[in-house]
């Protein structure tokens, strides 16, 4: 589904971050990339959701064998990639239903679907908030206006949810959630694996791969994978670090 | 004193001018603006404004035929209606029912000749203010406008909806409005200022809240891009009274919105509040100038501006607290994005105190479009377009969701506003 070959990527006008990844991600499987900070974890999931800023110089991506680099954010997004921010942005004055109705639709007519109504939308949150088991207090407010750090990661996953992306890239996730907000946002996601649905987490920690079972786990450093593994690499990172790498290394 | 030569051609109009009851005053305020002519950039309150559209002369005009297009703009919700066609009332396409006990409501040619306590309420010699010459012109030129004066303890249950359409080629309109509201009444009004070609609206509005009386004041301005529109508001607020003012500036080549507002009692409040989207070679300002001459007021202003293309924005905003203003509380915000290179905004918001024991504030910012906020909406399959009319929307939004308890008035200003956004950019 995801191909990631040779992939070098810079700083617009700056340094060279991403210095050859390799990575192929088949639907259905969730890859936990790891590594420290700096390794170029979060340039990774900006790169492959098109944020301004970067410039790819060297190798190449491909999502459901199209080139992707050529495209628009929105355009990316609207091919079923979903990038979960790890700092979700606040936008006062857009409310966060009308909001989710115009994408929704947006995605829904790449899809050849047509759009939502009012009540039917309405309908499909509904159904999605019970599935999750998430409340709606949040539905009518300010896109993450005045939300609290667990009360916006719960608002990406669900936005998640309703876009059904073939592709959920989830930087930084865990980041800032207390253990019962990480339960419940980890219960969310769990909730979205699919055997068509393929997911990249992106996390410093691996207390997150207590709650979510990767198939795969990488770790990237100096913007290169240098270690790939099951599960099981995750309890051996927690246990010797990332120091870990220098030793490999040697 | 000698005439400033660029009032020369309106001396022929105004001698032309039919004389009337108020013939005396008429003639002192065009002396009044013989001798103050057209404002020049040497002046503070008008140096960011460039008067070229004016080097011609709009002078009055008589009838001319009309084809008044203002279905748009009509208020969807109940009103009493009047309908200004070229700077006259059109009786045919106004309708105010039965007004409530207590209410007069009328154009202001129909009540002068009778009422002369209004007659001398509707003009004074105040409006030279500031170098105000087109307030002292409009007072020597006007045909019409209109008149709402409420009872003690009256409310109006609808608003009044004032439509003012244009289209007489070179032709000024100058409106002169009247609005009193006596002791705990309570009135809504929404003026809208439309038209098709160049011509110049010249309104000036005199407001008088009496104690514990509120008026929410709405303009919509979305005259032709070639027509010039001058409007301003000269109010004097009672004890605990309230005025709330909003300005939509859509349209003009070249329009000014002034607010005078002085407070003759204790506890009253105000805000002043306006949008203002602008592309093409358009030129807007928005001028505020509040006196707090009684202590235990409170003013309040935002005003939020978007600036497209070549177009060029200004907000003016004076607050001046009296020595024996104490408690006055007080802010100021403009905050402005500017979408085009060339788009260009001047703001000067401005506090001058002389209470000791005050709350103030004020502020202005000048900016672009929230990038983060756009890649977020974009990252969610929604096209840079979209994103950024729905930022837009939201920006103007923050200034028309100040107007408290009139939910149909902001979606009818949403609306415009969204409307406007629906226009396609020329890209810079």
């Amino acid at each position: 589904m995801l191909n990631i070959k040779n992939l070098h990527a810079k700083i617009t006008d700056g340094r060279e971050i991403l210095k050859g990844i390799n990575l192929d991600v088949k639907p259905g499987e969730v890859h936990a990339i790891m590594g420290p900070n700096g390794s170029g974890k979060s340039t990774l999931a900006s790169v492959l959701a098109g944020r301004p800023g970067y410039e790819v110089t060297e190798g190449s991506v491909t999502f459901d064998g199209k080139d992707l680099l050529p495209l628009a954010a929105d355009e990316r997004a609207r091919e079923g990639i979903f990038l979960a921010f790890q700092y979700p942005v606040e936008i006062p004055g857009v409310n966060n239903m009308y909001f989710l109705r115009a994408a929704l639709n947006a995605v829904r007519r790449h899809r050849g679907q047509p759009d939502l109504d009012a009540g039917q939308f309405l309908k499909a949150v509904r159904a999605k908030l019970k599935e999750l088991e998430i409340n709606d207090d949040l539905l009518q407010r300010g896109v993450n206006v005045g939300f609290s750090g667990g009360e916006k990661k719960r608002n990406e996953i669900f936005q998640m949810a309703m876009l059904e992306p073939k592709l959920g890239l989830l930087d930084e996730t865990d980041s800032g959630l207390d253990i019962d907000a990480l339960r419940l946002v980890s219960n969310g996601i769990n909730k979205l694996r699919s055997p068509s649905r393929a997911m990249v987490l992106i996390t410093h920690y691996q207390r997150l791969l207590d709650y979510i079972e990767p198939d795969h786990i990488h770790v990237l450093s100096g913007g290169k994978i240098v270690m790939s593994g099951d599960k099981t690499l995750a309890a051996e990172l927690e246990k010797r670090g990332y120091a870990m790498l220098d030793e490999t290394a040697a | 004193m000698t005439a400033k030569p660029e009032t020369a051609p309106y001396r022929a109009a105004f001698t032309a001018h039919p004389a009337d009851a108020l013939a005396d005053q008429r003639k002192s305020a065009f002396a009044r603006f013989e001798t103050l002519g057209f404002p020049t950039r040497r002046e503070e309150a008008w140096r960011f404004t460039n008067l070229r559209p004016l080097q011609q002369a709009y002078l009055p005009g008589t009838a001319t035929a009309s084809k008044p297009d203002i279905a748009a703009y009509a208020f969807d919700g109940e009103s009493y209606r009047l309908v200004f066609v070229n700077g006259r009332f059109a009786p045919d396409l106004s309708h105010t029912g039965a007004l409530p006990k207590g209410v007069r409501l009328d154009n202001t040619a129909k009540l002068l000749p009778g009422h002369q306590d209004l007659a001398q309420s509707l003009l004074d010699d105040t409006d030279t203010a500031g170098g105000q010459g087109f307030a002292a012109l409009n007072a020597a030129l006007f045909a019409d406008g209109y008149v709402l004066v409420l009872e003690d303890g009256v409310t109006l249950d609808h608003p009044v909806e004032i439509v003012h359409w244009g289209d007489a080629p070179d032709q000024s309109f100058h409106l002169r409005n009247l609005i009193k509201l006596g002791t705990g009444s309570r009135a809504t009004i929404l003026e809208t200022y439309i038209g098709e070609g160049r011509y110049w609206t010249n309104a000036v509005t005199l407001v008088d809240v009496a104690a514990a009386a509120s008026l929410r004041h709405v303009k919509l301005q979305d005259e032709a891009t070639t027509a010039i529109h001058f409007g301003q508001v000269r109010g004097t607020l009672d004890r605990a009274a309230r005025y709330d003012g909003f300005v939509l500036t859509l349209g003009s080549e070249l329009s000014r919105h002034d607010s005078f507002i002085r407070y003759a009692g204790e506890n009253a409040e105000c805000g002043l509040f306006g949008a203002y989207l602008l592309r093409g070679a358009q030129e807007a300002t928005n001028m505020t100038v509040v006196d707090h001459a009684t202590p235990h007021c409170t003013t309040h202003e935002v005003f939020k501006g978007v600036v497209d293309e070549r177009a060029h924005g200004v907000f003016l905003g004076k607050i001046t607290v009296r020595e024996d203003a104490q408690k006055t509380n007080a802010n100021q915000l403009n905050k402005n994005l500017l979408l085009s290179a060339r788009a260009t905004v001047d703001t000067k918001p401005e506090l001058e105190i002389f209470a000791d024991d005050v709350k103030c504030s004020h502020g202005a910012t000048v900016g672009d479009l929230d990038e983060d906020a756009m890649f977020y909406l974009e990252a969610r399959g929604i096209s840079p377009d979209e994103a950024r009319r729905m930022l837009i929307e939201a920006f103007a939004a923050d200034a028309i969701d100040r107007l408290e308890g009139e939910p149909a008035l902001r979606a009818h200003l949403a609306a415009h506003v969204q409307r406007w956004l629906n226009v396609a950019r020329v890209p810079s």
